[in-house]
């Protein structure tokens, strides 16, 4: 999975904790790395995601139908689930500042024990902190 | 002269800033069934 994971495009490190089935990514710094790609991969490989934490930077968005999104490049953009800390980051909506933020992307449903992966959802993604807004 | 150093310099920032700006900077998986 190591290696499957380390040839996918935008990856520069992939570090596998056996123990407690921890995988830490370090994208390069060209920032074209794909969350959806890495979750398919690693399905590829045999084995299932139970969560997936992203730490990203980026501006934040309102689209149409006023929903928010962090723009990460100019195509890439995260649609956010509301909580308490999405809230927080509204009143930054298409101004220029950047923020800092950690959040889910991915967790595995509750009692499923196989999962089909569908490429064609989007990943939304749930504020868990704000680490910095600049 | 020292304007199209500056005209250089700030055609150079305006193309590395957006990069270093916005980007996913870590990512970190649970994952189940590893062996």
């Amino acid at each position: 999975m190591k290696q499957h994971l380390g040839r996918q495009s935008g990856v520069q490190s992939v570090d596998v904790t056996l123990i407690d089935g921890k995988v830490e990514i370090v994208p390069k710094d060209d920032g074209r790395i794909d969350p959806q790609h890495l979750l398919k991969a690693v399905y590829d490989s045999g084995v299932s995601v139970a969560e997936m934490d992203v730490t990203v930077r980026g501006r934040v968005a309102k689209n149409a139908s006023g929903n928010l999104a962090l723009n990460v490049s100019p195509n890439q953009s995260f649609a956010m689930a509301m909580n308490e800390l999405s809230k927080e980051l509204e009143h930054l909506a298409d101004s220029a500042n950047t923020v800092t933020v950690r959040g889910q992307l991915y967790k595995k449903p509750e009692g499923k024990k196989k999962l089909k992966l569908d490429p064609s959802v989007p990943l939304k993604l749930l504020v868990l902190e704000i680490e910095k807004k600049e | 002269m020292h304007s199209k150093k500056l005209a250089l310099f700030v055609l150079l920032g305006c193309a590395l800033v957006p990069g270093s700006q916005a980007q996913i900077q870590h990512i970190e998986m649970r994952v189940e069934g590893m062996t």
